[in-house]
């Protein structure tokens, strides 16, 4: 669902001389299909390992009783992951300017809360006419 | 375009309600608010990076495995950085 909201702006995104690019754990195989499935315009990248996730300060484990319960829904993490650990990154949304510094952050520990796509649009439309001046 | 967190909320209420495909019971759910209420009492949220912080660079694999640099999306205008929890 978020990818897909996020689809919806990418060409606004685009006309402001931005880019969207999402952040998973995941394996490529598992990205590509996915990517593939829902026809998106930017790029899926697989943070192996979680690397940049910890670096950005989001990862977490599941504890033991959550672990037990999404296996028995079918779902194999460590699979995805290529590691035996439960861990995920909180979804977050970041906007990084030309220099590299962050100049929107919305992060949020409950995963049925996501960042709201228009939201995200127009912090960057805000960016973009600050930078340009006046 | 509706609001995202509209549709995830419609969906969190089928969830909970034990509707297929998902057949949730009460218990599963309970256990689902629980580990989020932990989450968010562990205080993750204020030690993530935030406004004004500078933003790791990052040289990753995409989908078609061709590898990304940040340094190079950085170039060409601002980023915006989405973290995925997965496609499960």
């Amino acid at each position: 669902m978020e990818l897909e909201a996020l689809k919806e702006i990418d060409t606004a995104v685009r006309e402001l001389g931005a880019r969207i690019v999402v952040l998973t754990p995941e394996l490529e195989r598992y990205t590509r299909a996915l990517h593939k499935k829902l026809g998106l315009p930017f790029d899926i990248l697989t943070d192996l390992h979680l690397k940049i996730a910890e670096q950005f300060g989001l990862v977490f484990t599941f504890p033991d009783y959550l672990r037990d319960l999404y296996k028995s829904f079918g779902s194999t993490l460590d699979r995805f992951h290529d590691e035996s650990e439960y861990r995920l990154p909180m979804p977050a949304r970041y906007i990084v300017d030309a220099s590299g510094e962050i100049r929107a952050a919305d992060v949020n520990a409950d995963y049925t809360i996501r960042p709201e796509p228009s939201e995200t649009l127009r912090l960057l439309k805000e960016l973009v006419r600050t930078e340009r001046g006046p | 375009m509706s609001n995202l967190n509209d549709r995830l909320q419609e969906f969190k209420k089928n969830f909970e309600s034990g509707a297929a495909p998902y057949n949730a019971t009460p218990e599963r759910v309970a256990m689902m608010h629980r580990a989020t209420a932990e989450l968010k009492a562990s205080g993750i949220e204020a030690r993530a990076l935030k406004i004004g912080d500078h933003a790791p660079d990052f040289a990753l694999f995409n989908q078609d495995q061709i590898e990304v640099r940040s340094k190079d999306l950085l170039r060409q205008g601002p980023m915006v950085v989405s973290f995925f929890r997965g496609h499960w």
